[in-house]
């Protein structure tokens, strides 16, 4: 069980990449998808490991990534 | 307005606000929506005008217009857009209308991509359309240097009447940045009633700003008064960067976004004692060929470092008077060169000086 939860916005996401240097875990990565902005978003290929640390959403530039603890 | 956490493209809006704007016509394109996005609200606050063309035809013939009558007019837009922009450009340049155009360079040919390049930079310092003229090309390398260089793009588009474009790539538009928008301090203004459309009350009879002149002598002493002009913006305003240039071996040129790459390749390498340095022309139009010119006594080579394949490493060379050997790297498509990579280019060329 993760011990935490990532939720993208992805219509937010620029593809900048800050947030998978970010994460401890190498939870996240570019997707394959197509944003309305013309972006290819990040998602999280590796959500089990994630810890809820937070580090992502604090680097992201355009708060598109939200961060749940899960109990 | 104190330092403030902003997006290069909308702080390039607000620095165009201040360095006294007055009106925006454009069309939306990533990765510029920005800046008509923020014109729309900001502009409406200052008492100016904002309208969204149906077409980015039909904006750059709305600065056209709009820039005839003396007023602060600006557009912005990204490589395809700047394209179907060309038409107008020369015109404005055939009129001396004062305009400013930022260009949020994408990755092309044709529609291409979304990401950052430096592909547009010989369409920028070619003049970008058909006719005999130059346009003066800013590039700015941070969100603080496009900032500052947009009440620079104002004044020098009001001083010498001529468009003046800022190439900036997507990067610059995009990033997040700590910057302090200065209030504006507007100069060298034209007066209007002196050359511009309207003012028929001060001046007593109307003006019409045209490009057509049929009369061959007419036109050829009208393109010797812009050549004219162009010389006295060359000699006066070059701008360049020399970083640690001094007793380099090994010189990067670049400007941009890859500029502040290769700043931090200069600083790497010079703490284990490579003798490396930095140019990078802030106006890469006109050119600044006296600060290359001084690389000769010193330098051994110079490495190009672009988001292309290579634009500006013609002009670097005949700058160099051809007496430095120039050899370039880059990508293109979209992606940044990185460190690492600029840093091996560099020491393949010690290695090969031995």
């Amino acid at each position: 069980m993760a011990k935490g939860r990532v939720e993208i916005l992805e219509e937010y996401c620029k593809s900048c990449s800050l947030c998978i240097e970010a994460c401890p875990k190498n939870v996240l990565a570019i997707s394959e998808t197509i944003n309305p902005k013309g972006y290819r978003p990040v998602t999280d290929v590796n959500s089990e490991d994630c810890i809820g640390c937070g580090m992502c959403a604090m680097r992201c530039p355009e708060a598109a990534i939200k961060v749940f603890k899960e109990k | 307005m104190g330092r403030v956490l902003m997006k290069g493209t909308e702080a390039i809006a607000e620095a165009a606000i201040q360095a006294g704007c007055k009106h925006f016509f454009g069309y939306p394109i990533t990765p510029q929506n920005e800046i008509p996005e923020y014109m729309s609200k900001r502009l409406f606050e200052v008492g100016g005008v904002y309208l969204q063309a149906e077409s980015e035809v039909a904006a750059s013939n709305m600065i056209l217009g709009g820039g005839s009558t003396g007023e602060p007019v600006m557009t912005s837009s990204s490589s395809p857009g700047v394209s179907l922009m060309a038409e107008a450009i020369s015109y404005m340049a055939g009129q001396e209308t004062p305009v400013v155009i930022v260009n949020v360079m994408r990755a092309g040919p044709g529609l291409g991509g979304i990401l950052p390049a430096q592909g547009d930079y010989s369409q920028a310092t070619g003049g970008m359309a058909h006719g005999d003229f130059k346009l003066i090309v800013l590039a700015p390398s941070t969100v603080q240097e496009s900032v500052d260089m947009m009440q620079k793009a104002f004044n020098l588009a009001q001083k010498y009447r001529n468009p003046v474009v800022m190439i900036c790539d997507g990067v610059i538009g995009q990033i997040m940045e700590a910057v302090e928008i200065p209030e504006g301090n507007p100069e060298n203004l034209s007066n209007p009633v002196d050359w511009a459309c309207g003012y028929m009350k001060e001046r007593g009879k109307r003006t019409i700003l045209h490009s057509l002149i049929l009369d061959p002598e007419e036109l050829e002493s009208h393109n010797k008064h812009l050549e004219a002009k162009w010389k006295r913006i060359k000699e006066k305003e070059t701008d360049c960067e020399t970083y640690k240039t001094e007793d380099a071996e090994v010189v990067i040129s670049a400007f941009g976004t890859v500029a502040r790459i290769a700043r931090s390749v200069v600083d790497k390498l010079r703490a284990e004692g490579f003798k490396v340095g930095l140019i990078r022309p802030l106006l890469v139009s006109p050119f600044p060929e006296k600060e290359f010119e001084g690389l000769i006594s010193t330098c051994k080579h110079i490495l190009d470092v672009e988001m292309n394949w290579g634009q500006m490493k013609k002009d670097v060379e005949s700058a160099v008077k051809y007496r430095i050997p120039v050899s370039f790297f880059g990508h293109t498509g979209g992606i940044c060169p990185t460190v690492s990579e600029i840093e091996r280019e560099v020491r393949k060329i010690f290695t090969e000086l031995g």
